[in-house]
Order: structure tokens, then C-alpha cells, then sequence
């Protein structure tokens, strides 16, 4: 069986005057109207200033080793960052996946000339990147790719078409796995690689799609005869399925599987408090054990995170269950307080609900779908 | 998880196994009392764990306490050990020292016991319903009204008159009625009633959460075996991807159990008690269901063991306080306009705490 228990993390008394700093610096910040609060802001609130600002104060690669920029902090200090960024629906979704996930990728498998070059830059919060996996025609089946990139003097060609790549239209570098040999049918695994390729390069398109609301945060990015200097292969040519695997984990069990619609549930206790409607607070705080719950289970992988432990099956755990409360909040909110959700209404209520209804699909498919984790968690559990 | 406590458990897990067999099982729902395991247990040290030593107690803490009540529940074990430890604790703090006789609990406040100090004896009447294992135990740490004072009381149980009654898992849910019993002798210690009962639903709660997981564990076990073992059209159940669903599902729930109930084991405190109470209770309503759908109809046969994990689910999570108990007293906690946003609320450290009905 695997071990179901996760590690109880209680943070220091360091770790909650930080939490206060953050806090502090956040309110600051709104006051002087820099960001307002918005649901779903790590995928749809970009802001260039304001990723500058939290460059400045340390707060991009806050676990990297200071040479690189980094503040060399553990991650559950980036932990408290992180969730005290969406808790308040700062507008982080520049910087975000370079923060989570390509930073992290290149510490772990990148040259000393990447790092130097890279890392800096994510962290003062001027470089962005985006992740490169889905492609349109294989969305759940990754394995099933075909953008391919062939030898050439001094690097490679790059042909092919990425999907999906949230805020591409603003990153300056995407991550993209791509094939490097040929198709095995017996091992659709081997054979990939990892490129960093540059978004500003000759041959590189990309297109907006427009998500449901008419807002643009994803994008397909075409590849034609890009050029990729062998400086910008990633860890080693052919062990690309592995790296982008680690990638997930990062990617799957943040605090942001669980807070997308948090700023929702946090103006419905509010109100209620505000109205005296004890009834409706009632049935507001049948939602807290779960939100209390998957955050214990997510801040425990992260401190696994940390340590070096294997975490995928939980990680798609905390994914899968996350995703779907985020949800729950705007299901049980829209009865208990019952308004005509507006994204152009004055009343924040009204928007943060319409916020997390129409973002909500996508909840539950981005970072791998419910079908695809429930998968993992099976198949993991099974194999004991 | 301190090496001390990995090497309890383990010895602690093997002798449940070895002892809480099925045919044990079988005989505690017909009414059989467990004496040997008791023995067993009284023994080992594990009724008097969280009791100091300079007592007489077996040392050790309430973390300890909390992962072999886990255990309990894992092998359905047919013993009153969480009521015999809770009263065994509150008894430690008026300075009693603790016996290895099983002990049963009942702190409700619609109820109390009258008594009557006529100098030389004591009169005791009154009724308590649903006292768990009350027919087997052989004293009752309860409620009662002396001199017009609340008093914490501990009654012996062998004139009782007793009504027997059980949960959903058979086990002895019993009604208790004294009526003008005499006595020379009576321990009572003068308590703040309402102190006295939120006091003893958090210990109950936190405990029923810590049978709860054990069970939900074993459930867990018994599942993935039988889409191991059972074959349908060709294969492995465990290859459908309906089936796949049921068991990421019931993973799930038992993961975030055991992240709720770990933290309130080290916590323990009003708030992380409640959320726990709240998350296994629900929790037990859908991993009974998931677990029942896919062991199909020999699950629900008296044959299987399943039955004896998912029934303790379904009695397990209404006592000391359902979802709306618990729900209740974190809106009460809530509506209170303090200036603490919701995020300050559930993100609070170590310090914080609950704050309700102006009790505590």
C-alpha cells in the first residue's frame, strides 16, 4: 500500500512574521491600487509591474541558490508567498509558471550557462516563461506528440505547433518537448527532448484563442524551421518525458489547485457576517473541511517537495480533489447568496462569481485532466 | 513521526491483527465480551498511555494516544479503549489514579444524574441513553447534580438497570438508569458543566476521527485487493476506468482524512478538532458508498469483512458531533465580527483558536 500520510507541517514563528510581511505588503499594495482582487489571477492576471515588484522585494525563485538570484529560502516560506498571493488574487500569472515550474526545471537539469543566464532574470520578474507540452492534437495523450526537431550544425530545427500555452503572448521563453528520434510504438517515451526556445526568434507565431469569456490568456504557438543552438537544449537530448514529469508535480499540488475561487468564498462569509444570516454561514463552513484538508495535503508535499520525495500520486491528488472544490465554491455560493453574476458588475460578488463560474471548466482539465489524474492515483495505488 | 511511536504502533498493529479476527468479530456482535484481548491490552501499558508516570500511567502522549485508537479502528476492534483512555484522562486530572476496568463515558448536557448526600450514603437517579459499551463496563464516568452543583461523577455500573441498545455496527449503545441506587461511597469532582461536555466532544470526536481513518484505511486495503483478485470480462477489475474512478476517489478521501485528522492529533484544538470531525464524517457517508458499489454483492454479505468497517463509518460519524454540530460552532466562531477575514481564520498558526458561544 502506498503511504497515505503526509508529513504535519507547523510553521515557525519566522516563517508567520513572514506571512504578516507578505500580508502587509499585499494590502499596501491594493491601497495604492496596483492590483484588485480577481479570482482565478495566476492564470488570467498578468501584470508586468507588479511581478517586477515581487522581483524586487526577493519574491521570484525565493528557493534558488543566491548566485542565480535566488534567496535561497525553503519552500515553505515560499509556500506562505505563494498562497498569500492568491488568498488576496494578486496578478501573478506573468511570472508564474517560470516561478513554479521552469526555474525548478532548469536548477535541476539545466547547464551552469542556462542558470547563470536564466534564473536571474525569472527572478527579478522580467523574463517570463511558457510551458510547452499540449499540442492540438494530443491534449491528454501527450506521449502521442509530433513536433520534431532535426540535427543541424550547431543546434537544432524545430517544426511543429504548441497548444494552450497560457500568457505565450507575453512570456519571452517556452519549455517545449519535442521529438528528437523517431516514433517507437513500443516505447512512445524515449526519444524526447526539452528545448528552451526563444519566443521573439525567426519562425515562431504565435495565435491567440480567445477562452470562452472572449478573454485571451492561451495562445498556439507555431514553430517553423526555428533554430535551437545546442546552448539551449535542456538536461540531455532523449530524456525529455522524464524531465517534463517532474515538472508536473510542481505543477499539480501548489496551493493554486485549491485558491483559484477562493476570493469568492472569503466575500460570501463576509456578506453573511455583515447580514447576520447565520443560517447561510451554516451551510457556508460545510466547505471549510475541505479547503482545510487539501491544504494540509498540498503544504505536506511541498515539504516532500523539499526533501526529494516521490510525490506524483498525491500531487495528482491534491489536483484532481482541488480542482473540484474550486468549483464547489461557486456551486454552493450562487445558492446561498443568490445574485445575477455580471463580469461587468460593480458589486465584486457578483464579479468573483462570474469569475469562478466561467473559469471553472478549465479547472479541471489545465495541468492534466480529472480523467488523466484519476489515472495516476489508481494505477499508483494498484501498484502498492 | 518519533521512532518511539513507529515501534508502539508496530507492536501495537500486529497484536490487533493477530487478536481482532473475524471470528472475534463475530462473537463481540452476539455479545461477547473480549476478555482476553482486555487482558491483553491491560497488560501492554495501552489503556493508561497518556498518563504521566508519577500516576502510574503508562507515559507517553496523546499522539500516541490518537495513532492506536487509529489502530483500533483499522481492525474494528470490539473494545471500549478510546472511552476507557478518555475517562481514564479526565479521572488523571483530579488526581485518580488509573485501573485497567473497562470505563465508559456519557457527557451530554440535556443530562445529569441527581444525587443525593443523605450524610452517610449517597441516592443516585437519573438515565443516560446511548452509553457506549455501558452493559460491559464496569463504572460510568458521567454527569451529575450534587448540592445543586455540577459535579463530574463516576458511578459503578454493576446495579445499574441497563437497556441494551447498539449502533449500526452492533456495538453497545446502552441505556443506563439508576433509580434511588444506594451508596456509601461516590467520587464526584464539582466541574463546569458546559466546560465539561465541549471538553469531552472534542476528546470523543478527535478520537471517533482517529477510528474513522483506521477504518478507511482498511477499507482502502480490502478494495484495492478485491480489483486485484476479482476478474470480469477478461481482466482485473482494477483495469476499467470506472473502476479506476472508485479508487482514485476513495484514495482521495482517505488521504485528506489522514491530513485533517494528523493535524488535529498535534494540534488539538477547538478548530482543527472540528474541521477533522467535519472532513471523516463526510468522508465515511462516500467511502462506505464507493467501497459497497465496487466489492458489488458479496460486499454486502454478513461473510465479508467489509461490513464491519463501513458500519463503524456509519455509526462512527454521528457520535460526539455530526457536520453540523461541528459547522455550528465554527459559524458561531465565524458571525463573530472580530475584524479576521476568513483567510486569517483558516491559515492561523499554532496561537489561534476558536472563539464560540462566549464558552471558552
Amino acid at each position: 500500500m502506498i503511504n497515505l500520510d503526509l508529513p504535519v507541517v507547523q510553521f515557525t514563528r519566522e516563517q508567520e512574521e513572514f506571512r504578516q510581511e507578505v500580508r502587509e505588503f499585499l494590502a499596501e499594495e491594493k491601497k495604492k491600487g496596483t492590483f484588485e482582487t480577481k479570482c482565478d489571477s495566476w492564470l488570467s492576471g498578468d501584470s508586468p509591474e507588479f511581478s517586477k515588484k515581487l522581483g524586487e522585494k526577493g519574491w521570484i525563485g525565493m528557493t534558488w541558490p543566491k548566485k542565480y538570484g535566488g534567496g535561497e529560502r525553503n519552500a515553505l516560506d515560499r509556500y506562505i508567498l505563494t498562497e498569500e498571493l492568491l488568498a488576496a488574487g494578486a496578478p501573478v500569472s506573468a511570472h508564474w509558471f517560470a516561478d513554479r515550474q521552469s526555474g525548478p526545471l532548469l536548477l535541476k537539469f539545466g547547464t551552469e550557462e542556462q542558470k547563470e543566464y536564466f534564473l536571474p532574470r525569472i527572478a527579478r520578474g522580467d523574463t517570463y516563461f511558457a510551458i510547452g507540452l499540449s499540442e492540438p492534437n494530443s491534449g491528454s495523450d501527450l506521449a502521442s506528440l509530433s513536433i520534431r526537431a532535426e540535427r543541424t550544425d550547431g543546434g537544432w530545427i524545430l517544426n511543429g505547433s504548441k497548444i494552450w500555452s497560457s500568457g505565450a503572448h507575453i512570456a519571452h521563453y517556452m519549455i517545449v518537448l519535442c521529438r528528437t528520434s523517431k516514433l517507437d510504438p513500443n516505447n512512445r517515451h524515449a526519444g524526447l527532448s526539452q528545448f528552451i526556445a526563444d519566443l521573439k526568434a525567426p519562425g515562431v507565431t504565435i495565435r491567440p484563442i480567445k477562452f470562452l469569456t472572449g478573454e485571451h490568456h492561451f495562445n498556439e504557438v507555431f514553430f517553423d524551421n526555428v533554430f535551437i543552438p545546442d546552448n539551449r537544449v535542456i538536461g540531455e537530448i532523449g530524456n525529455g518525458w522524464k524531465q517534463g514529469m517532474t515538472e508536473l508535480a510542481y505543477e499539480r499540488s501548489g496551493p493554486e489547485r485549491i485558491l483559484s475561487t477562493f476570493p469568492l468564498l472569503e466575500e460570501l462569509i463576509r456578506i453573511l457576517r455583515e447580514n447576520g444570516d447565520y443560517r447561510g454561514m451554516q451551510e457556508a463552513v460545510e466547505l471549510l473541511p475541505q479547503l482545510w484538508s487539501m491544504r494540509n495535503m498540498s503544504i505536506g508535499v511541498a515539504k516532500y517537495l523539499d526533501d526529494g520525495v516521490d510525490v506524483n500520486i498525491i500531487a495528482a491528488l491534491v489536483k484532481d480533489m482541488g480542482t473540484i472544490f474550486e468549483k464547489n465554491i461557486a456551486e454552493k455560493a450562487r445558492l446561498i447568496i443568490s445574485r445575477h453574476p455580471s463580469v461587468l458588475s460593480t458589486d465584486i460578488y457578483e464579479r468573483f462569481m462570474a469569475q469562478s463560474i466561467l473559469h471553472g471548466p478549465g479547472f479541471t482539465l489545465r495541468g492534466g485532466t480529472t480523467e488523466i489524474l484519476r489515472g495516476i492515483v489508481a494505477k499508483g495505488v494498484v501498484a502498492g | 513521526m518519533s521512532e518511539m511511536l513507529e515501534i508502539i504502533l508496530d507492536t501495537t498493529g500486529r497484536m490487533f491483527k493477530d487478536y481482532s479476527t473475524q471470528e472475534l468479530l463475530e462473537s463481540a456482535e452476539q455479545g461477547e465480551w473480549a476478555e482476553e484481548l482486555w487482558q491483553v491490552l491491560a497488560e501492554s501499558g495501552i489503556l493508561h498511555v497518556g498518563i504521566a508516570e508519577e500516576l502510574d500511567g503508562a507515559g507517553g502522549d496523546h499522539i500516541d494516544a490518537y495513532n492506536i485508537l487509529r489502530l483500533a479502528g483499522k481492525y474494528a476492534v470490539p473494545l471500549p479503549i478510546a472511552e476507557t483512555l478518555i475517562a481514564q484522562w479526565l479521572l488523571a486530572e483530579q488526581g485518580v489514579k488509573p485501573s485497567t476496568v473497562p470505563l465508559s463515558i456519557s457527557f451530554e448536557n440535556e443530562q445529569e444524574f441527581m444525587i443525593d448526600d443523605l450524610g452517610d450514603r449517597f441516592i443516585v437517579n437519573g438515565k443516560a441513553v446511548y452509553v457506549p459499551w455501558a452493559r460491559h463496563a464496569k463504572q460510568l464516568l458521567t454527569l451529575g447534580k450534587l448540592n445543586n452543583e455540577s459535579v463530574m461523577v463516576l458511578l459503578p455500573l454493576d446495579k445499574a438497570i441497563i437497556e441494551q441498545g447498539a449502533n449500526l455496527a452492533s456495538e453497545p449503545r446502552d441505556t443506563v438508569i439508576f433509580e434511588n441506587f444506594e451508596i456509601t461511597a461516590l467520587s464526584c469532582f464539582p466541574v463546569n458543566k458546559n466546560e465539561m461536555v465541549n471538553r469531552v466532544y472534542e476528546m470523543g470526536a478527535l478520537a471517533r476521527s482517529a477510528k474513522m481513518a483506521g477504518a478507511m484505511e482498511q477499507i482502502l486495503e480490502l478494495t484495492v485487493f478485491y480489483t486485484n483478485e476479482r476478474k470480469q470480462f477478461g481482466r482485473p477489475l482494477h483495469r476499467f476506468q470506472a473502476i479506476q474512478h472508485h479508487l482514485s476517489a476513495l484514495t482521495g478521501e482517505t488521504v485528506a482524512s489522514l491530513a485533517a485528522l494528523n493535524f488535529a492529533i498535534h494540534e488539538n484544538s477547538t478548530k482543527e478538532i472540528a474541521l477533522t470531525k467535519m472532513k471523516l464524517s463526510g468522508a465515511a457517508g462516500k467511502i462506505a458508498e464507493i467501497s459497497h458499489q465496487v466489492h458489488g454483492a458479496i460486499g454486502v454479505t454478513h461473510e465479508h469483512t467489509l461490513h464491519h468497517y463501513t458500519r463503524r463509518l456509519w455509526s462512527w460519524r454521528d457520535e460526539f458531533g455530526n457536520e453540523r454540530y461541528w459547522g455550528s460552532k465554527l459559524a458561531d466562531h465565524l458571525m463573530k465580527n472580530n475584524g479576521e477575514t476568513l483567510w486569517e481564520f483558516i491559515s492561523a498558526g499554532r496561537e489561534a483558536n476558536l472563539v464560540y458561544g462566549g464558552e471558552k
